[in-house]
């Protein structure tokens, strides 16, 4: 998943950069509101971490700015103890969750993949479709009973497809928000890792999860037995 | 706007005080000037009355005519130039007798003006008249003689005595006047200098205050001020109280880091800093120790001319905004407190309380929240319900005694509770947890109402 990190406090941001990158996400940062409503404003995002304290612009003003230009992605923000004032604004303003500092790592992460997931219309941790369930707390897959061993990156893949299951996934999407962006764009990387991941999920080939719509790219759409 | 008040009080004063003295002595003079006129015409006229009288009385008839004794009826009228002069004409104008004053020197080709018209002159009747620089009684008589013969007597007296008596009035009463106005502007100006005394005690009395050399504002003043001053020092203590809670905050917030700083210099020089476990439990219990002495420095704001403010439209944001941040958890929250009810207390302080308060009630409940007010005795009662696991008995007093010492407070929950107390006990209010008629934990917060 593509996240947003604008955050001033340089420590801060270097870890919380650093924290998002190990758990599979492609992470860009920014150290002031105009900054983060620059990089909101070029590229697509599936979260958005906002510090309420920010340069420039504050909080509130990037998360009304990310409003206005119709971005709906979930937006976190991180606020000091004791300023209620501060969290209803920018709850008001368009938030969809807020954490309170100091705050742990793993708090971040749930209260992250929590909006992602709820944005993608999943209220449960566990996405089922079909025989397949896609535990996104434990990062695990599974058809019916049978756990399936996959590696951190089939499991991004597998993610991604399935939260937006709705719709077909180009194949510059994929790699827009599961790369970074020095990744070599014309390399068929993503082509291997989908027919990994239709091998594992699929071994029969009778349920072709994962379909291909020539042109246009993938789309994560089982068939349902009966 | 702001350059619309800037006029100063004695200004004020005087400017109002010079205008109205200003318009009552000069409506006074006018007054008194035009009724001293008109009693010095009116004399005029009964004096000319009187003089027809005596001329009347001392008229012999003499045929067709009438005749009148060479004796002085009046020594002004025997005198040249006397100015009072008399005639008497008979009924086809011509003059039968003339006063002596107007026999004499020039005064005998004395100019009189016409006589006014006969159908204005009525038998019986005095006419006065005022011509230039002159009063005039005219005076029509019926003779009953022979063929009842018509007389007419004129008496004139010069002006000029009459207007020196006026002129010499006004002389007086304008002497008058502006004593009355020098004496009245003086005793003004003493009233305002007396009265705006204790003002400017009071300015020289905060500067004092502010330069260092004084304490306190004191209480000798004048009822209209003494509430202002009895707040600034109110204003004063609080501002000491504090700063004196302040420094303590301080000097808690080094004493209670000290001890796990010291704990994880030990570590640190044991060689034990690969113990994670212990490295945490410290940083937490930094942590918690710098949230709760925040909250504890927050709450020692001035809080003493704190407004009314409604609890129900702030319930209500902090209500939808945590419905956006709890929206996995599809709470149901029943929100009772009226719009009318008012708590004396700042916003943002009520804010930070209901905040806390509410949010431990999302995080806990199963699926039901009710909020209320209770009203008793000036106190404002706000009630918070949930269906979660509830605090039980023997623990309800530890949780919020959590905020008697801080580097004693448990890591985790507990540090939103304590600055609800902390706050709440310097608004006069309390805190306190009960059992809930839903099953789980009811908050009750105590603030002072306000109408």
């Amino acid at each position: 998943m593509r996240v947003l990190v604008i955050e001033d406090d340089a420590g801060l941001r270097a870890q919380l950069v650093e924290n998002l990158k190990d758990a599979g996400h492609v992470v860009d940062a920014a150290a002031d509101g105009d900054e983060g409503v620059y990089f909101g404003r070029e590229f697509d995002y599936d979260a958005a971490v906002v510090d309420l304290g920010l340069p420039k612009r504050d909080g509130i003003g990037v998360i009304k700015a990310l409003r206005s230009l119709g971005r709906s992605l979930p937006v976190l923000i991180l606020t000091a103890r004791s300023h209620w004032q501060d969290k209803v604004a920018g709850l008001e303003a368009g938030a969809d969750d807020y954490l309170t500092k100091p705050f742990h790592m793993e708090e971040l992460h749930a209260r992250l993949n929590a909006l992602m997931r709820r944005a993608a219309g999943h209220a449960s941790p566990v996405i089922t479709v079909g025989t397949f369930a896609l535990d996104t707390a434990r990062k695990e897959a599974r058809v019916g009973e049978t756990s399936i061993e996959l590696t951190a990156f089939e499991y991004r893949v597998l993610e991604y497809l399935v939260l937006n299951s709705s719709r077909v996934v180009s194949k510059a999407e994929l790699t827009d928000h599961l790369y970074e962006q020095d990744f070599d764009r014309d390399s068929n990387v993503i082509e291997v890792f989908i027919g990994r991941l239709r091998k594992k999920l699929d071994p029969d080939g009778d349920l072709s999860p994962i379909r291909t719509v020539r042109g246009q790219g993938y789309r994560f759409s089982p068939d349902v037995p009966d | 706007m702001a350059q619309r008040s800037r006029i100063g009080l004695r200004a004020r004063l005087l400017l109002t005080s010079t205008l109205v003295l200003g318009l009552g002595l000069g409506l006074t003079g006018w007054v008194l000037d035009r009724s001293f006129t008109a009693s010095v015409v009116a004399g005029a006229e009964e004096q000319l009355k009187l003089l027809t009288y005596s001329l009347l009385g001392a008229a012999d008839e003499d045929g067709t005519t009438l005749r009148f004794p060479s004796t002085p009826l009046e020594p002004r009228l025997d005198q040249p130039q006397s100015g009072l002069y008399a005639t008497v004409s008979d009924a086809t104008g011509e003059l039968i007798w003339q006063s002596p004053s107007l026999q004499f020197g020039r005064h005998a080709s004395i100019h009189l003006p016409r006589p006014p018209s006969d159908k204005k002159m009525v038998p019986g009747t005095f006419l006065f008249r005022e011509t230039d620089g002159q009063f005039e009684m005219f005076y029509r008589v019926i003779w009953e003689t022979e063929g009842d013969q018509i007389f007419t007597f004129r008496v004139i007296a010069d002006q000029a005595p009459f207007r020196l008596a006026i002129a010499g009035f006004r002389r007086t009463l304008m002497l008058g006047l502006a004593a009355v106005v020098a004496a009245l502007m003086g005793a003004q100006a003493l009233a305002v200098a007396w009265g705006l005394r204790p003002v400017a005690q009071m300015a020289s009395r905060v500067e004092a205050i502010e330069a260092g050399r004084r304490e306190r504002m004191d209480e000798d003043y004048p009822p209209e001020l003494l509430g202002l001053a009895r707040n600034i020092d109110r204003f004063i203590d609080h501002e000491i109280s504090s700063r004196d809670r302040y420094r303590k905050a301080m000097d808690d917030l080094a004493h209670s880091l000290k001890t796990p700083l010291a704990v994880l210099r030990n570590a640190l020089a044991s060689g034990r800093i690969d113990d994670l476990k212990l490295l945490r439990e410290q940083l937490d219990r930094m942590e918690t120790t710098v949230s709760h002495q925040l909250s504890r420095a927050m709450a020692a704001r001035p809080v003493v001319l704190a407004g009314r403010c409604a609890p129900a439209p702030i319930a209500e944001r902090l209500i939808k905004a945590l419905q956006t941040a709890y929206i996995g958890k599809n709470v149901v929250v029943e929100q009772h407190i009226a719009q009318d009810v008012f708590v004396r207390c700042d916003e943002r302080d009520l804010m930070e309380m209901l905040g806390n308060l509410i949010e431990n009630a999302f995080k806990y409940c199963n699926s039901k929240i009710t909020i209320a007010a209770e009203s008793a005795g000036g106190i404002i009662r706000l009630l918070i319900d949930d269906d979660g696991p509830g605090v039980p008995p023997e623990h309800r007093v530890q949780v919020l005694e959590r905020g008697a010492r801080g580097d004693t407070v448990q890591a985790g929950h507990g540090i939103g509770l304590a600055v609800v107390v902390e706050l709440a006990s310097s608004y006069r209010g309390a805190l306190a947890i009960e059992a809930s008629p839903l099953g789980g934990a009811r908050v009750v917060l105590d603030l002072p109402g306000a109408v």
